[in-house]
């Protein structure tokens, strides 16, 4: 299994991804498992999908619930908007990186996103208090996620 | 001819935060030609005052999703110079790899994804997957090999970041740099003279323009400059890093949330169009032949070729990448501890020259070791007075073309100089299906 957080620690609560990571390395939850925090750059996601493993991706997202909420989606249970109009990359956004990865083929069959809705993006902030109460349900999705082998 | 013109850009596409063009002319006189800069300020300095040695870096590399390594390094700089910290040569060396890493990485990047799809009159790169996939997977492999190169180094992705005022926490092993060498020689290099062919046939598509503004890069008398050098300008010559303020007064300017700044002239011009022209003289050959293939030459005063130049440039970060592991390794890892013991607490000024040009790090320290004060000059700041008065002079030259024609050569003017007005904030957007 891998687990990717996407976001910047420095804006808020766009660092939830990193938060997630940082707990599940503290209780060792998931021995074994990769942990990588690819920042800002969702492309570096391309690089290290692994096409035979489950491969987790947490990332603040905005899915109109309340500020905290927690759901579990795989990529063809949604539509991510595709911001070609924004592509700003090197900011290269989940979406597209999502959308590179079907036409490349390199998508893997096994892929969780764990979408955590945001209270504020700014910078120099850390987590909202609903955000850091959302982390451990985080975890508690990726953990009903993960069969024996993984 | 059109005497009358509205162009307005809300949002301006492939680059980095929120930008607006503006450009009004009325009968036949430009009344306005500028980019609007929208994007609420990041207050970097309020950021780091009160903050430790150890914390400044680590920071201010996560301010900037793009520019976190050459955020990174500039802080180091600073800070090391502010508290007398030496740095061996080793650090200096692997620092060297990083920014070359980096370096290739942006330029690769900017080149095939931003650029590309305006010569090849697409909008965006999504189109060039189906129609031109190997060109697509071309990019991505050196991309990954790049950012390899800073794994491998900084331990970016999987590990904590390892740069650290007065050196590295850990050191890479020699196999593993022996094997980014082996694949910069067997996979870059032929990736980037696939690179260079590719660009070749669409170097007829770059709008020919020229202004001749001021250039202002690093310049050091051994390597091409990056890590570090003199700050130089093709109007008034070398001057210590130290003189950073002379080399950039900043300014503030109403249609702007980001200051300008100027030297000799009203702009003046960063990034690696500058390099180029105050530098090309210490490229190598694989650099310099590519440039004549792709028709840059020194003294070049198109901004639109600043991503040839930085295509250039990024033939001579993979070979010299090659020839730093060999020094490297000629000279023996050792597994050096970082020096941390302060000689001083005063103040200390990074210059680096990252992607988009030279920045700017200065704090001062307190003596506990805590940041008192703090000044961050980003190049694309540097910038903005360049592109408007481009701007300015562009509109009347192509007002004949069509609104749309002229919108489209505004918005390749700007996306030129890979402008980075924010750090990038990744917001998923998600629509469940019902």
């Amino acid at each position: 299994m891998r687990i990717f957080a996407v976001g910047n620690s420095f804006y808020g609560d766009d660092g939830v991804g990193v938060a997630v990571l940082d707990r599940i390395r503290e209780d060792n939850t998931f021995p074994g498992t990769e942990l990588i925090d690819v920042q800002t750059d969702a492309l570096a996601l391309l690089d290290h999908l692994a096409p035979g493993e489950l491969n987790v991706v947490v990332d603040a997202a905005k899915m109109g619930l309340e500020p905290g909420a927690v759901a579990g989606f795989r990529p063809d249970e949604v539509k991510l908007k595709i911001q070609s109009d924004h592509l700003s990359m090197h900011g290269f956004g989940l979406a597209e990186t999502f959308a590179m990865a079907q036409q490349l083929d390199r998508m893997p069959e096994r892929m969780l996103i764990v979408g955590i809705e945001p209270e504020r993006i700014e910078i120099n902030q850390g987590l909202s208090d609903v955000v850091a109460a959302a982390v451990p349900r985080v975890i508690s999705i990726i953990k009903a996620e993960v069969q024996p082998d993984d | 001819m059109s005497t009358n013109l509205d162009i307005k850009v809300k949002h301006l596409t492939r680059v980095e935060g929120h930008g607006n063009i503006v450009v009004n002319m009325k009968d036949g006189v430009l009344e306005k030609a500028q980019l609007d800069i929208v994007e609420a300020p990041r207050y970097f300095e309020a950021m780091l005052k009160g903050r430790s040695f150890h914390e400044a870096a680590i920071i201010t590399s996560r301010i900037c999703g793009i520019c976190s390594l050459g955020h990174q390094l500039t802080s180091l700089k600073a800070t090391e110079q502010a508290l007398g910290l030496e740095v061996s040569e080793q650090t200096v060396l692997l620092r060297k790899l990083l920014v070359h890493g980096a370096t290739l990485q942006s330029n690769v990047l900017h080149a095939y994804f931003l650029a590309a799809p305006d010569l090849l009159g697409v909008g965006s790169v999504f189109p060039l997957v189906g129609t031109h996939p190997e060109v697509v997977l071309r990019a991505l492999r050196m991309k990954r090999l790049a950012n390899d190169i800073g794994d491998v180094v900084s331990g970016r992705a999987v590990h904590p970041i390892t740069p650290v005022p007065g050196g590295f926490t850990h050191i890479p092993s020699e196999k593993e740099l022996l094997e980014i060498k082996r694949r910069l020689v067997e996979e870059m290099v032929p990736d980037y003279l696939a690179t260079v062919e590719t660009l070749k046939a669409l170097a007829g598509a770059i709008p020919a323009f020229e202004r001749d503004t001021e250039y202002i890069s690093l310049r050091s008398d051994g390597d091409y400059a990056l890590y570090d050098g003199d700050i130089c300008s093709t109007d008034t010559g070398r001057i210590a890093d130290g003189e950073y303020r002379k080399m950039t007064n900043e300014f503030i300017v109403p249609h702007s949330t980001s200051k300008h700044c100027k030297v000799s002239r009203s702009s003046y011009m960063v990034g690696a169009l500058a390099r180029w022209n105050n530098n090309h003289d210490r490229l190598c050959d694989v650099s310099m032949d590519a440039a004549e293939q792709l028709g840059l030459k020194p003294g070049c005063t198109n901004p639109y070729m600043n991503t040839i130049a930085q295509v250039v440039e990024a033939g001579h970060c993979a070979l010299d990448s090659v020839a730093i592991i060999d020094q490297l390794l000629d000279n023996g890892l050792k597994d050096e501890q970082p020096n941390q013991e302060p000689t001083k607490f005063g103040t200390g000024i990074g210059a680096t020259e990252v992607p988009r040009g030279i920045l700017y790090h200065e704090y001062a320290y307190d003596r506990q070791g805590r940041i008192t004060k703090a000044n961050c000059i980003i190049p694309t700041g540097q910038n903005l007075a360049n592109i408007d008065d481009d701007m300015k002079k562009l509109v009347p030259e192509i007002v004949d073309k069509t609104k749309e024609e002229i919108t489209l050569h505004l918005e390749m003017l700007v996306r030129a100089y890979d402008p980075c007005i924010s750090c990038s904030v990744h917001m998923l957007d998600v629509d469940f299906i019902e």
